[in-house]
């Protein structure tokens, strides 16, 4: 899935996606969950507290 | 270098207000007399008509170029966060001008600042600096990450 059409579907611009992936944004709790629903899984397969 | 739409707003809006205050407080400054003429309302709503119209132009440019303006909560924070930091600087520089004011001794070597017209443009200086300000952590953050 790209970034763009991930972005899509949770609602946030593709520069969000891009700097949650390189770890320099912590979403929300309503955009994770968004996230982890968009790829069907728990929130702890995508995000973990460092 | 690759630029998110946000961050060509940013840079125009940037641009802009430096471009057409700084054009005109360097040349107010340059200007001031003990003795000036009463400070033109006219000349400053000219300069904000002028800011207006060339942002709108640039805006719908970019707007144009770009099909999603969407503006998200990491936008939303960079921007609280950006006007928190303005809203500091302004503070810093009224409560400078405010002692400059109470202490009356302040500005000696440059007695024209004392003149209404002086403390206008000052004030002036200091609210572009304040937008200056939230410009560039805007930028920073959006470049740093946040």
């Amino acid at each position: 899935m790209s970034q763009q059409t991930l972005a899509e579907k949770v609602g946030v611009t593709r520069q969000t996606i891009l700097a949650i992936e390189k770890d320099k944004y912590s979403p929300s709790l309503e955009v994770s969950f968004k996230i982890s629903n968009v790829f069907k899984v728990s929130l702890e397969n995508v995000f973990n507290y460092e | 270098m690759d630029f998110s739409y946000k961050e060509k707003g940013l840079i125009a809006s940037l641009g802009v207000t430096l471009l057409i205050f700084g054009w005109y407080l360097y040349g107010a400054f340059l200007n001031l007399s003990l003795n000036p003429e009463p400070p033109g309302f006219g000349e400053i709503i000219i300069l904000i008509i002028w800011v207006a119209v060339l942002e709108s132009i640039i805006q719908g440019f970019l707007a144009s170029k770009n099909k999603s303006q969407l503006e998200d909560e990491r936008d939303k924070l960079i921007e609280k966060v950006s006007y928190r930091y303005g809203y500091y600087f302004l503070s810093a520089c009224i409560w400078f001008l405010m002692a400059q004011i109470l202490l009356d001794t302040r500005f000696d070597h440059l007695p024209v600042l004392t003149t209404p017209y002086g403390m206008l443009h000052l004030l002036l200086l200091f609210f572009v600096l304040a937008e200056v300000t939230n410009f560039v952590v805007q930028l920073y953050y959006y470049r740093k990450g946040f």
